[in-house]
């Protein structure tokens, strides 16, 4: 029996944001592509809501990511969100700073890494996973211990490089 | 799982990481937890790992933790809509509705200037009528020109349809080099049907049509009196309209009508009417009217260039007070239309329904509609 999109709506929605966050990165776009995807989830009735939402917006994001680099001059133009860095307060610049690190960090990850890391933050069991990556449900353990490992270690070399540049420029 | 050594103690790693995440992660099967607990127990170096990999778990959960996006509530199930518009067209309301307008328009213009029409409506005039104004809900047929009755043609240009058995192609027809003419004497006429304030809108929207807009239905309310007008141009799709009957009685939709006689009211009066803030575009001068047939809808009227009009109609939806599954409902119900021919662009905002009409791209009235907000 199909699940109650309602509740899962409930439940998911801010994980499936954060999911899609990590891969768009932008907030606003993060939350349509989410609600894009609950919404065909009402008109698909999928049997396993959850798992099939991640994997539409997967898929969305992976669009995304194809149409924003096509787009991304034009984009520009448009959304002039104001790059206010001088009157932000200092905490907001060091929360963009770490944001950007942590990204380019993730990035760093094969993509089957990142998946795995991505959908167990999002609140998905070993169970799911395994069923969205095709690892084998033994191996998924291992997958997030190096993901986790990775993302350490590139953010603490991105950091450290990053960090140096600071030094240098203060 | 854990590499069993008796001895223990060693360097030798005696559990793989994949499992102490697995472990930590509350993931492990409960006959490999039991075994590798066993183990942590007699296992010094097993314990000093599990210890490096809970802060390697924690300091990656971190890292993602500051990779987060500003946590805001989840709209309300209800307002959720598709919005693969760019993959997927639209299926709109052909500019045939608008036609249709056009024809009662002139149709009623005709009747005014023929001093011994009767008013009274036949029967038949009056079922004709009826599938007329199916018809222009259905957005699918056009009016056709009888020979010296100047009802209006119109070159329509549809989007194709994904589903070719529910959405037959339209008929083209020519379009008179006379059309603005037309257009223009129906706005002369003075006619309460006409739409738009002016004959050079109306040119506009004609021409706008050629490019697939929404079109608005003919003014239901508008339509009883005058029915006998309508005729002419009624009659002339019968034929195609008596498949329309059975349609009308399964999927019965009122016609949102033409605003023009529609009483202008204040903010206040319609923040009342909805129990809630009217909606519009910011930044653009509008105007507020209300529905005469007390229905509670409203339409805010918005210029958003000197020639261009939309309007945003708006409704409370009753949602107080459905649970979850209702709601689903009524989602997909809106969905439902949202893929029929005949339908506007909509979306809710908070607890109204609002569509949006012009004579603009859909793109642009999507694009409209997404910014739609409390007025202030």
């Amino acid at each position: 029996m199909p699940d109650d999109i309602a509740e899962v709506y409930r439940n998911t929605y801010p994980a499936l944001v954060r999911f899609l966050y990590r891969k768009v990165w932008d907030a606003e776009r993060a939350e349509d592509l989410a609600q894009e995807a609950f919404a065909r989830a009402v008109v698909h009735k999928p049997e396993n809501t959850r798992g099939w939402l991640f994997v539409v917006a997967a898929n969305m994001a992976r669009d995304e990511a194809r149409r924003a680099a096509r787009e991304k001059r034009h984009l520009t133009l448009l959304k002039s969100e104001p790059d206010a860095v001088h009157s932000e307060p200092e905490e907001a610049i060091d929360a963009d700073r770490q944001r950007s690190a942590v990204r380019a960090a993730l990035e760093q990850l094969t993509p089957r890494d990142r998946e795995a890391l991505l959908l167990w933050d999002a609140g998905m069991s070993y169970d799911e996973i395994a069923a969205q990556t095709g690892l084998a449900r033994g191996a998924i353990g291992t997958t997030l211990a190096r993901a986790r490992r990775r993302l350490v270690e590139a953010y603490d070399a991105g950091v450290e490089g990053g960090g140096g540049q600071h030094a240098a420029r203060g | 799982m854990t590499q069993e050594s008796k001895e223990g103690g060693d360097s030798m790693p005696h559990v793989d990481e994949g499992s102490l995440h697995a472990y930590l992660d509350g993931e492990l099967p409960s006959a490999e937890r039991k075994t590798l607990e066993a183990h942590l127990a007699e296992c010094a170096s097993c314990r000093a790992m599990l210890a490096e990999e809970r802060a390697l778990l924690d300091r990656a959960s971190a890292l993602l933790g500051a990779a987060r996006p500003a946590e805001r509530p989840a709209p309300p199930f209800e307002q959720l809509r598709p919005r693969a518009t760019r993959r997927s067209p639209w299926r709109v309301r052909t500019p045939v509705a608008w036609a249709a307008s056009l024809a009662l328009a002139l149709g009623i213009g005709y009747y005014l200037h023929e001093p011994g029409s009767q008013p009274a409506a036949s029967a038949l005039e009056q079922r004709n009528l009826a599938l007329y104004r199916q018809e222009d809900e259905r957005g699918r047929t056009e009016p056709q020109a009888e020979e010296n009755k100047p009802a209006p043609v119109i070159t329509t240009r549809s989007r194709p349809s994904r589903n070719p058995a529910a959405a037959p192609a339209p008929r083209v027809a020519t379009i008179p080099p006379a059309h603005h003419d037309s257009a223009d004497a129906a706005a002369r006429a003075g006619v309460e049907g006409a739409r738009l304030d002016s004959g050079a809108g109306l040119s506009r929207e004609m021409d706008k049509a050629a490019a697939g807009v929404v079109a608005m239905p003919p003014p239901a309310a508008q339509l009883q009196p005058r029915n006998a007008a309508a005729a002419p141009a009624a009659r002339a799709m019968e034929t195609e309209s008596l498949m329309a009957v059975e349609e009308a009685a399964r999927r019965p939709r009122a016609a949102l009508p033409s605003t023009t006689s529609w009483p202008i009211i204040s903010r206040g009066a319609a923040q009342s009417l909805l129990g809630t803030d009217p909606v519009g575009v910011p930044g653009f001068a509008r105007k507020i009217r209300r529905s005469p047939a007390a229905d509670g809808t409203v339409v805010v009227e918005q210029q958003v260039d000197s020639a261009t009009t939309i309007q945003i109609f708006q409704r409370r939806v009753a949602d107080a007070h459905l649970d979850s599954s209702q709601r689903v409902d009524q989602l997909r119900t809106y969905q439902a239309r949202d893929a029929a021919p005949t339908d506007r662009l909509a979306r809710y905002v908070g607890r109204l329904r609002v569509e949006i009409a012009g004579p603009l791209s859909l793109d642009s009235l999507n694009r409209l509609l997404d910014q739609v907000q409390p007025l202030p």
